[in-house]
């Protein structure tokens, strides 16, 4: 958005030409293309209202969000949902992200509380025990029939042993063993510490455990 | 002293080696605590994702970005509190019957509408008498000038109409279908070439 607009009026001119001169009040925008700013800099672009920023923001962690919304649900669509719901967020909160954290663990905080809050154990059990969508993408070229069915047997019933963990234990988990983040990076989109985080990991594991002798 | 959860948990992701923590080897329920991590963490492991289509991507960036879109309105919707009455009936009449980009460029219209109602309604009575001019070094004050930062409501549909042109305005169709506007806004360059000629030729005939 262009930081100044100027209105002529026909039809009501004045001696001097008229110009009505209506100023934004906005930061100034770095002229640099979207692709070469860094995430501070691409933040306040978004901040500034410059074109395509935003968009430029979603198409690099879009990937990520994903991911770990799938892995919360189980299911391709809700995780669709549930992404789209992450970053219309994080549109709406971009003015209070203070830049403490990364944006990727800013919005995998944003990404955890949506899907903690959105998806109770018993849906993503009751998706996760008919795991026939997961099936269809699955590169099965190199696999016998039977071992494919046996592997897709055992992802299912750790899946729903992971859908029943305890909020926090089942988030360390996902975050630690599917997106590689460090406990440090756990800890920041938990807003707790690394102690506790380790705990938490040791416990859900412990749990995972119980829950997969239950089934088995 | 057994070992911590943290302690097991470093060992089991080997971030810190066995040999670091000798109780292991002579506690057989650390180890046996160690074996069933390990083990837990390769079965979570193993559990993949699978790869969405890669026409996926663009379509999750588009959905996002038309949700970002109707957020805006929506936020448009709440700054038009601060719209004079007239206008906010307008522009919410026009909400209500178009939406998106038609809604963006019905705005320019309202905007036009809006700033000659203002200007022509804050315009001074002419004077009867001109008072002589004196010279002065201050800069002069044009009372035709409408200063935005005093009024809310042009700041508001300022920032709306940035950006929009005619073309979007007659793309959005603003004038109602089968009315003569709208006639004219369907119209091609030459159509609406000759239609000139033909008022100027009317206008010429009538003396107008």
């Amino acid at each position: 958005m262009a930081s100044s607009l100027t209105w002529t009026l026909p039809g009501s001119r004045p001696p001097a030409p008229v110009a009505l001169p209506i100023t934004h009040a906005m930061p100034a925008v770095d002229s640099r293309s979207l692709e070469d700013l860094g995430e501070r800099e691409l933040v306040e672009a978004c901040r500034a209202g410059r074109p395509g920023a935003f968009d430029l923001i979603v198409e690099r962690h879009r990937r990520a969000v994903y991911l770990l919304c799938y892995r919360f649900v189980g299911s391709h669509e809700d995780a669709s949902d549930l992404s789209q719901d992450v970053f219309l967020r994080a549109f709406r909160g971009l003015r209070s992200f203070r830049g403490q954290s990364t944006l990727a663990t800013w919005l995998y905080r944003i990404g955890v509380n949506v899907c903690l809050n959105r998806v109770s154990a018993k849906d993503t059990l009751r998706r996760l025990t008919t795991p026939i969508e997961a099936q269809q993408f699955v590169d099965v070229r190199a696999e016998l029939p039977s071992d494919l069915m046996l592997r897709n047997e055992r992802n299912a019933r750790v899946r729903a042993a992971i859908a029943r963990l305890p909020r926090k234990q089942r988030a360390t988990l996902i975050l630690r063993t599917y997106h590689e983040m460090s406990h440090q990076e756990i800890a920041d989109v938990l807003g707790s510490s690394v102690g506790a985080v380790k705990a938490n990991f040791f416990h859900a594991l412990g749990s995972l455990k119980k829950l997969l002798a239950e089934t088995a | 002293m057994h070992l911590t959860s943290e302690e097991l948990v470093d060992i089991a992701e080997g971030t810190r080696s066995e040999n670091s923590a000798p109780h292991l080897a002579g506690c057989h329920v650390c180890r046996e605590q160690l074996v069933d991590l390990r083990s837990m963490l390769s079965a979570a492991k193993d559990v993949d994702v699978p790869e969405p289509s890669p026409l996926f991507w663009d379509h999750l960036s588009a959905r996002v970005s038309a949700a970002v879109a109707m957020e805006d309105d929506s936020a448009y919707r709440k700054g038009s509190r601060f719209l004079p009455d007239g206008l906010r009936v307008l522009v919410d009449a026009l909400m209500s019957q178009l939406g998106g980009r038609a809604f963006q460029a019905s705005v320019v219209l309202a905007a036009a509408v809006l700033l000659v109602v203002l200007v022509g309604g804050r315009r001074p009575a002419p004077a009867v008498t001109e008072a002589p001019v004196v010279a002065t070094a201050e800069p002069r004050v044009d009372p035709w000038v409408v200063p935005a930062e005093d009024d809310a409501s042009l700041t508001v549909v300022a920032s709306l109409t940035d950006g929009q042109d005619l073309e979007t305005v007659r793309e959005a169709g603003l004038a109602p279908r089968g009315s003569a506007e709208h006639a004219v806004n369907q119209m091609s360059d030459s159509e609406l070439r000759e239609l000139r000629r033909l008022l100027n030729e009317e206008l010429a005939r009538s003396g107008a």
